[in-house]
């Protein structure tokens, strides 16, 4: 409790050990702690296990370096940028990560559940489908539901039948109580009060649900100002133990208000990912070759950025060409 | 007044006036990236001004004036009624019941309208892994219509897809698996289903059993062509003719209005 103590981003990243059990901030390729992610494959960590309502970019960074020994999700890709999650699917085929699909409304249902504090919260979303076969359970067919490790349930689901208003069956989804929520904020106050602008996707959740929270924020602002409209805050400063002042860290993820999505490079990244080779000499580039967050903005220019930045009425650039016309 | 019908237009256009078409007016529309965001824009600017959007990242009736890359993008907050996030779209919106329409697409179909986001081959020894579901199969299982935008390959018009991620009409009722309708699965959560399939040769929809038929054609293509690019025996006999073509009026807008970048309409 009390106020978020604050770090470099290389002493956060050291924070997280092999084996950790993480979520992210953002949606798909909006708002992710990308630098965090850069820092974790620069320092080498091993068999996380991710919690994630959805992936994308931040995703295939940790896949593509082998951090990931679970991954417990709905989704990755790149949007519009990439169609594919290349590095994750080459490891799920591979065998070297387990991969437990859900839907995406119930993998919200597992973070609420484990925000609120509760066991289990009940869906009907997505009844009927394979995510519910036995047979594709994959943390139980690699003998991980047997309680030994207390963030994995000891059923992917539950079916119950509701006894209270007879309304027939009904799914019972387990909480996600991950060790870490590692969130992107566009503001923190200085007593670590967390603004993000525009949607919040499940960051209000994952801050919630996680026994420890690292902010990696765009900007420090006081105190007293983010407490002027305490209606567009989404956690207190007691819920958030770390916090990193980071500029430009969601890139090349978009963040509202702040900078767009860089289409070019995700395009870059997306096109390295489809083979081993080529996402190494990607990350000899862009992630071992800059020892710093500061050397990889360096690397990409103020122009370049410049084109990103967030018109502050609209949200989003209005400058940067998206299409042919 | 007669319609002033295009005469030179793309196939991705066609797509997506068909699909548009598919939206009453006043639809609470659920809508995932692409082709369905066009679909429920240009409706919105012709035939079903009073409908709105929902977009699963947590944007509700926004009025985008800049066509959204993916659902997750600021543009699409702008002018919302509300910026919340996934827990209101799924819970707030779509679970309480105020979803008519969910746009959708998928990778590959079936005779029941099971359709498959996740694996080819047996998802245990995957061949290749495609995104995974996202949202598609929850707006899917409990919006009252569902409208899928395809691609149309015989491979990917399946008697059994290889996983189905989201629900069609018949389907495993677990732990069993057995076989069901989908009404039985959903008991009183039932509120719908796949309604129509729209790809780049026709428009299906599905009889009272839940099987998809062929309704309307597109111009330049036989019934007989898309029964050849299924797998399973596709009924075309209740094929009404051919789908309408686009108007003028509805190519402008596409391309001046709710594409004028170029995104997905290059």
């Amino acid at each position: 409790m009390g106020k978020p103590q604050k770090v470099t981003l290389k002493e956060a990243a050291a924070l997280i050990n092999d084996g950790d059990f993480l979520t992210f901030s953002g949606f798909t390729i909006w708002r992710r702690p990308m630098a965090f992610c850069y820092e974790m494959v620069r320092q080498g960590k091993k068999n996380l296990h991710l919690f994630e309502v959805n992936g994308g970019t931040h995703t295939e960074v940790l896949a593509g370096a082998g951090c990931i020994g679970i991954w417990e999700s709905c989704w990755v890709g790149h949007e519009l940028y990439g169609k594919l999650g290349e590095a994750l699917a080459a490891g799920q085929i591979d065998g070297s990560i387990i991969v437990e699909d859900y839907s995406h409304g119930q993998a919200v249902a597992r973070l609420l559940a484990g925000a609120y504090g509760l066991p289990f919260i009940p869906t009907a979303l997505s009844m009927g489908t394979d995510i519910l076969n036995p047979k594709y359970d994959n943390l139980k067919k690699a003998g991980l539901r047997d309680g030994s490790n207390p963030k994995i349930p000891l059923k992917k689901y539950d079916i119950v039948h509701d006894t209270l208003y007879d309304k027939g069956e009904i799914l019972l989804i387990p909480a996600a109580n991950p060790d870490w929520a590692v969130i992107y904020a566009s503001q923190i106050g200085t007593e670590g009060t967390v603004r993000v602008f525009s949607q919040r996707y499940v960051d209000v959740e994952a801050i919630k649900a996680a026994d420890k929270v690292i902010v990696i924020a765009e900007e420090v602002v006081p105190e007293e100002y983010i407490r002027q409209e305490p209606d567009r805050n989404i956690a207190p400063g007691y819920a958030v133990d770390y916090v990193v002042e980071l500029p430009w860290a969601a890139h090349p993820t978009g963040s509202q208000f702040n900078y767009d999505v860089d289409a070019d490079f995700m395009r870059a990244f997306y096109q390295a990912s489809k083979s081993k080779d080529g996402y190494k000499k990607w990350a000899d580039e862009w992630v071992y070759g800059v020892d710093s967050h500061e050397a990889y903005l360096e690397k990409l220019g103020v122009n370049h950025l410049q084109n990103l930045r967030a018109n502050t009425v609209m949200g989003y650039s209005t400058t940067m060409k998206r299409g042919t016309r | 007044m007669a319609k002033n019908y295009a005469t030179n237009y793309k196939p991705n256009d066609l797509l997506a006036v068909a699909s548009a078409r598919e939206v009453n007016d006043g639809d609470v529309v659920f809508a995932g990236t692409g082709l369905p965001m066009l679909a429920i824009m240009l409706a919105q600017k012709t035939t079903a001004p009073n409908s709105v959007c929902i977009y699963e990242a947590g944007s509700v009736d926004g009025r985008p004036v800049d066509l959204p890359a993916s659902v997750g993008d600021a543009r699409c907050a702008w002018q919302a009624s509300v910026a919340a996030g996934l827990t209101e779209a799924f819970y707030g919106q779509l679970h309480s019941g105020y979803v008519d329409l969910g746009f959708l697409g998928g990778a590959e179909i079936d005779q029941y309208g099971n359709v498959n986001t996740t694996v080819v081959g047996d998802y245990s020894a995957p061949k290749k892994r495609f995104t995974g579901s996202g949202g598609n199969p929850d707006i899917n299982s409990l919006a009252r219509r569902t409208v899928f935008i395809m691609v149309q390959e015989k491979r990917r018009f399946k008697e059994h897809v290889d996983y189905i991620t989201s629900p069609g009409w018949r389907l495993p009722k677990w732990p069993s698996g057995e076989f069901v309708h989908r009404k039985e699965v959903y008991g009183k959560f039932f509120q719908g289903g796949p309604s129509a399939v729209i790809t780049n040769m026709g428009v299906f929809r599905f009889d009272d059993d839940g099987i998809m038929y062929l309704d309307t054609v597109h111009p330049g293509f036989t019934a007989e062509q898309v029964k050849d690019n299924c797998l399973f025996d596709l009924n075309i006999s209740r094929c009404q003719g051919e789908t309408e073509r686009p108007t003028v009026e509805e190519i402008e807008l596409l391309y001046n209005e709710v594409d004028k970048e170029g995104i997905f309409l290059p």
